[in-house]
């Protein structure tokens, strides 16, 4: 799954450190949703596009498995 | 008093961490004192007693150290490990049952006169040592085991990758 968290990070000039304190998780989870090594869940995954006022949609692109 | 002390004291992460290096060299400490005194009571309740400060001050810590990608880490590499282990366990005591059942009936053949063939004092405390290291040395294999599946799961999720923030 590819995401826009570092369009929207800088968007909103925020390092990855600072996002991750405001969601409550570590900074290496944050690193590792950007690089798509990790899916955040659900309720992550809203936390991150509340915090962003976007939709999940906007944030998360879901590729279908060729 | 003491809860009101507890309850305002936070620290920070690498501050944890240093506790914790602190409590294993003293358990290590405490494990030889333990030996030359030959009573295992000191490192058994220094043990629980350093699993508790350790677990007390976890909470303390005010960063964030674990979260639901760490925790997903640790409980995959706790499944792997336990599934590794039922293997070795199992296999190890399939060797014994096949010890245990290679006599006739499983039973040993009676001994006329055991007390002085055997004597119990001498056998004892050597068995007993034995097993007991047997028992550690399953333990540490599935200590190593569980560091090893944790590397291999906290790499897989990046535990360790950098990026250009990296200090």
């Amino acid at each position: 799954m590819k995401n826009r968290i570092k369009v929207y990070r800088a968007m909103h000039d925020l390092t990855q450190e600072a996002l991750a304190n405001n969601l409550g998780v570590t900074r290496q989870t944050i690193l590792a949703i950007e690089k798509g090594k990790y899916d955040p869940s659900l309720e992550l995954a809203f936390k991150i596009a509340r915090y962003f006022g976007a939709s999940i949609e906007e944030i998360f692109i879901y590729d279908e498995p060729v | 008093m003491l809860k009101i002390i507890y309850s305002g004291c936070t620290m920070k992460r690498n501050t944890f961490y240093l506790l914790a290096g602190i409590v294993a060299l003293a358990e290590v400490g405490i494990f030889w004192l333990s030996v030359r005194l030959e009573n295992p009571i000191p490192i058994q309740v220094a043990f629980v007693l350093g699993v508790i400060l350790l677990y007390l001050a976890r909470r303390r810590v005010e960063e964030t150290i674990e979260d639901e990608r760490t925790a997903m880490i640790t409980q995959k590499a706790a499944l792997r490990t336990l599934e590794a282990s039922w293997v070795i366990f199992f296999v190890l005591s399939l060797g014994s049952a096949v010890i245990a059942f290679s006599r006739p009936l499983g039973l040993r053949p009676p001994h006329p006169e055991p007390h002085e063939v055997f004597p119990t004092e001498a056998l004892e405390l050597p068995v007993f040592g034995g097993f007991a290291i047997f028992q550690m040395t399953l333990l540490c294999l599935m200590i190593f085991l569980y560091v090893g599946f944790r590397v291999y799961y906290a790499r897989k999720y990046g535990e360790w990758d950098t990026d250009e923030e990296q200090d």
